[in-house]
């Protein structure tokens, strides 16, 4: 009877969250089951803090402490015994970097070094990369993103200014070539500037100019593309885009470089639409100048075109040389992040998710975990979706989105400013992604023809299960060990932020029964059956004793909920594996066509020999070696081909003898003379008795 | 306006070209020189590749051959004696974007110029290299090459030479990083052509040597060759030299090679009694140097001062240092 009444009052707190009887509320620290042994994060080895390094491009832009540890003791501490000391120490050191950063610390690697292990410091020196320490904290989306953003740009700036590097020297030398031919350029003094300093003096340069004047042909460059030139170097000169490179023949603009960080949607834009016609300008001028260096700029045809030039003859790749906005907004900017994308301006979005149990809009925060998924039906926006714990790991997507040529959306989970879980914002991140509370993906528009190659899930832990599943290994009340695999749910998620409590009660471990079941269990329950039944989570406390917490109805309603939206993205993500692929008829490769067009290009030309009349002297042209033996003796009676090979042209504008002499001469004999055609020419029975070698 | 559209306005003054755009100066090479054969099939392969004229580029050292660049309408380089190899080198390294042909002599190529010959082997830049090799100097009137044939009496060589012929296609097999070495005659045209064509679209060094007929200074060396089909090997493969049914029926002396076998292409090299014609080696896989170096990039006025400058910083005495000293 009292067992009855006590899952009664269970119930009654799933249902109403109102505790009583046995229950006692969550007024300790718990933490999941699952999380039991992560107690002390700076002494494990993991991803965090990463280095962001400084002047690297691709992957190597962000590095693990862990991993640069790991190559620095590959290669600088012997193997076996005799390096354990060298092993040991570092180790001592990577353990105290971790736990300054965690505590605050700020600096490079190499400063942070120095402070923690300054008996090391020639260690450190063995360093092959240094730059700006950072922790798994809620800055980190922010710090690593700007960072990536900044690589990706320094790498487009670098080819930007190769590019504008080479037409600005493509012009000039045009220009420079046009003064050497001109009047003033062939001036004594002129000469003698071009001169050089060491034997000038030995030189009439008076002389040279009267000289120069009179000989060369002048050449000077019309007006109109003169001035076409001028215009376009001005421009190139003068950008603002990038930093001029150091070192180039870019002028220092009098005027500061653009700005492309903006912490608003709105004014990314504005400024987007401010620069537009620099833009169009700029994008002009260097279509005339890659035409004026190739020497294919025809007036009458691109002047017309060019007059015309303006944001609508913009393609995405000509944007695509220009830096990219990074726009930095938190989640609850969503309607204008969607606006912004949409419009496919070159922009990066990074939309900072803190809080995904926000107490406002309890349940799992809807807009910030749908506006990765809503922007995919965009068609052409990358879209990458990750926890702060996990963006080391997926640091390629990061930036492989960040180099994509349109709109990218980067939405991240970063955890809130103000702490409100026990637990080091590390782990509330990884849980976040665990619990399928905030997972991750990513869609690359770029990555193949279908959705199944585009969108990709299996960046999450067991992508193909509803909640992943996880050993749990503890001592039973008789200190029996016992493994149980259970999974780690968005209740687990819930559990580690103190402000839910509230939608816990804990079961005293002398009244736990059968009646109460796992969440995941719960969750696959008829909700006939599950209305009978109350769900629990298996947390620990302090003390590491194992619990069992109830959980009320609307957590498992937002747990259920999650569980859909992770239905939603498996479909997506996961169709390759569940749907068997349609045969594609493979287009040829690009090496199998090269070899195509190859074979055709080699191919032998077909070897047409026209059938020659009976009498008609005629020639093996396709044999003929163009070794113009018999275009010496008559080039009106033989002639050349397109393809300089010799044949009759006029079989009647010269004698037999002719002929004759031909075919005799020809190293190849392709000539063959025929019968002759004037009965009356002299000497013709000594030729025809000649020429019959040559039938 | 589609990206599209603007592409196609923006390569709306493309030239092509005819035979005759190809066409320099009128050759002055005797009448049934073989020189003209190779003048025409260079010709065809720039109209069929559609060469711009602007980015092509012949040079060439000293000899008859030498005069190619004159009867080109491109860029030419009629260089000294020997250094045909250097010169094109330096224009690939400055322009790699150039079509840029080597057109050598036996003497200029394996005489005076074989150190540069050598090297340029090994660089493997991405050049197409013609041999004209005609077994004598005919600029100077009948001097002995290094491909002579032993016995040959010349100008220099009264009682015969004494030594036998230096082997062109085997020396450039080999030289390290060798990639494209071929053999071709300038009275087969068509296969002549075929060849060129596979040596310009090779990525790195491509070596021809096209054996020529000098019909002042060496009649009738080559007639047995002429006038007996069956003398003359072709060496084909889907991947080398395909012939046509004609050319077939006339050359009946022909083989399978695979020109990725090295072993097999320095025997074919080393044949006496038969000319070899085909492929012999081509290897796409050999870096070229111009690649490894980066060439090609831009060089402003004022970084070449900048950079000379810190050359010459390195052996400069500085008059503070010297007042310091002295102090």
């Amino acid at each position: 009877m009292e067992q009855t009444a006590e899952i009664q009052r269970h119930i009654a707190f799933h249902l109403t969250g109102a505790p009583g009887g046995d229950l006692e509320p969550v007024d300790s620290a718990v933490r999941p089951a699952l999380l039991a042994p992560y107690r002390e994060l700076a002494a494990l080895r993991y991803d965090y803090p990463v280095v962001l390094v400084d002047d690297a491009t691709d992957e190597a832009c962000i590095c693990s402490l862990t991993a640069l540890v790991d190559d620095l003791l590959r290669e600088g501490a012997p193997r076996g015994v005799e390096g354990e000391g060298v092993r040991r120490d570092v180790f001592r050191a990577e353990r105290e970097i971790r736990r300054l950063v965690a505590e605050g610390e700020r600096g490079t690697l190499s400063d942070v070094w120095a402070r923690a292990a300054p008996a090391l410091a020639d260690a450190a020196d063995h360093l092959k990369v240094d730059g700006a320490l950072a922790d798994c904290d809620h800055e980190l989306a922010r710090r690593v993103v700007a960072h990536a953003w900044h690589s990706v740009q320094r790498d487009k700036a670098r080819r930007f200014h190769a590019d504008v590097d080479r037409l600005v020297q493509a012009l000039s030398d045009i220009l420079r070539a046009a003064f050497v031919d001109s009047e003033p350029g062939r001036r004594p003094e002129s000469l003698q500037a071009a001169f050089g300093s060491l034997h000038r003096d030995q030189f009439d340069f008076d002389t040279m100019s009267r000289l120069l004047s009179r000989s060369a042909p002048r050449d000077e460059l019309p007006p109109d593309r003169r001035h076409r030139i001028e215009s376009a170097l001005e421009v190139l000169r003068r950008q603002r885009f990038f930093d001029p490179a150091p070192g180039t023949t870019l002028a220092q603009s009098a005027e500061p470089p653009f700005e492309y960080r903006y912490s608003s949607c709105r004014a990314a834009v504005e400024a987007f639409r401010e620069r537009l016609p620099a833009v169009v300008e700029f994008v002009k001028a260097m279509s005339i100048a890659e035409l004026e260096a190739d020497g294919r700029y025809v007036g009458s045809q691109h002047d017309a075109f060019f007059e015309a030039f303006d944001e609508n003859s913009l393609s995405r790749d000509d944007l695509a040389r220009f830096p990219d906005y990074l726009v930095c907004v938190q989640g609850d900017e969503s309607g204008a992040v969607i606006d912004l994308l949409s419009s496919g301006l070159p922009v990066k979005v990074l939309v900072e998710t803190e809080d995904l149990l926000a107490p406002e809009h309890f349940g799992v925060h809807l807009r910030s975990t749908q506006l990765a998924s809503t922007v995919i039906g965009l068609i052409d926006v990358f879209a990458f979706q990750a926890t702060s714990s996990s963006l080391y790991q997926l640091r390629e997507h990061l930036l492989a989105g960040l180099r994509y040529a349109g709109p990218t959306l980067v939405s991240v989970f970063s955890g809130p400013a103000a702490p409100s879980s026990d637990l080091p914002p590390y782990l509330l991140s990884a849980a976040a992604l665990e619990g399928r509370a905030f997972p991750a993906f990513t869609y690359d528009p770029q990555a193949g023809p279908d959705l199944a190659l585009r969108f990709t899930v299996d960046e999450n832990p067991q992508a193909e299960l509803d909640w992943p599943l996880a050993p749990l290994e503890y001592a039973d009340a008789s200190l029996q060990r016992v493994v149980e695999q259970i999974p780690f749910t968005l209740v687990d998620f819930a559990v580690c932020d103190r402000r839910y409590a509230r939608h816990f009660a804990r079961i005293p471990p002398e009244h736990w029964s059968d009646e109460t079941v796992p969440v995941d269990q719960w969750l696959a329950l008829d909700p006939a059956d599950a209305e009978a039944r109350v769900p629990h989570v298996l947390v620990v406390d302090d003390n590491d004793r194992l619990e069992r917490l109830i959980v009320d109805a609307r957590l498992m309603h937002a747990a259920r909920r999650c569980r859909e939206l992770w239905h939603g993205l498996q479909e997506l993500g996961l169709a390759h594996l569940r749907v068997e692929p349609a045969p594609v008829h493979e287009a040829p490769s690009e090496a199998v066509e090269e070899a195509v067009q190859e074979a055709v290009a080699e191919a032998p030309e077909q070897t047409v020999v026209e059938a020659p009349a009976a009498d008609d002297p005629w020639i093996e042209t396709p044999r003929c070696s163009t070794c113009n033996e018999c275009t010496g003796i008559n080039d009106r009676m033989f002639a050349y081909n397109d393809n300089k090979q010799a044949y009759i042209k006029d079989p009647d504008a010269g004698t037999f003898r002719d002929l004759v002499e031909a075919a005799e001469s020809c190293q190849v004999a392709v000539i063959h003379p025929g019968k002759p055609r004037n009965p009356s020419e002299p000497g013709l029975e000594e030729l025809v008795e000649r020429a019959k070698g040559f039938h | 306006m589609t990206p599209l559209l603007r592409q196609c306005l923006l390569h709306l003054a493309e030239d092509h070209h005819s035979l005759e755009d190809y066409e320099g100066g009128v050759p002055r090479w005797c009448n049934g020189c073989g020189d003209n054969a190779i003048l025409a099939a260079v010709q065809r392969l720039c109209r069929g590749e559609d060469l711009s004229l602007e980015h092509t580029v012949f040079v060439s050292g000293i000899g008859c051959s030498s005069r190619f660049p004159h009867y080109m309408g491109t860029y030419g380089f009629h260089g000294i004696h020997g250094r045909a190899f250097p010169i094109a080198e330096g224009i690939k390294m400055a322009r790699p974007e150039l079509n840029v042909f080597v057109n050598t002599g036996d003497g200029d190529c394996c005489s005076i110029g074989a150190a540069h010959w050598i090297h340029a082997i090994r660089y493997n830049m991405n050049l197409t290299v013609l041999l004209h090799d005609n077994f004598v100097y005919g600029l100077t009137k009948k001097q002995a090459s290094p491909t002579s044939p032993k016995g040959l009496r010349s100008n220099t060589t009264p009682r015969g030479s004494y030594l036998d012929a230096l082997n062109p296609l085997s020396v450039t097999l080999g030289v390290q990083s060798a990639s494209f070495v071929a053999q071709a005659v300038d009275w087969i045209p068509q296969v002549l052509y075929d060849i060129i064509a596979a040596a310009h679209r090779h990525r790195g060094f491509s070596f021809v040597r096209v054996i020529q007929r000098c019909p002042e200074f060496m009649p009738g060396m080559l007639d047995p060759w002429l006038q007996d089909p069956s003398k003359t090997l072709l060496l084909t493969h889907e991947n080398g030299l395909q012939l046509s049914p004609e050319l077939a029926r006339i050359y009946k002396n022909h083989r399978e090679h695979d020109p990725l076998d090295i072993d097999a292409a320095r025997r074919l090299a080393c044949t006496d009694e038969e000319i070899p014609v085909g492929i012999l080696y081509r290897n796409p896989e050999v870096p070229c140097y111009e690649e490894l170096r980066g060439a090609g990039q831009a060089r402003p006025a004022d970084r070449i001062r900048a950079s000379l400058e810190a050359e010459l910083d390195k052996f400069t005495v500085w008059p503070a240092s010297d007042e310091r000293a002295a102090a």
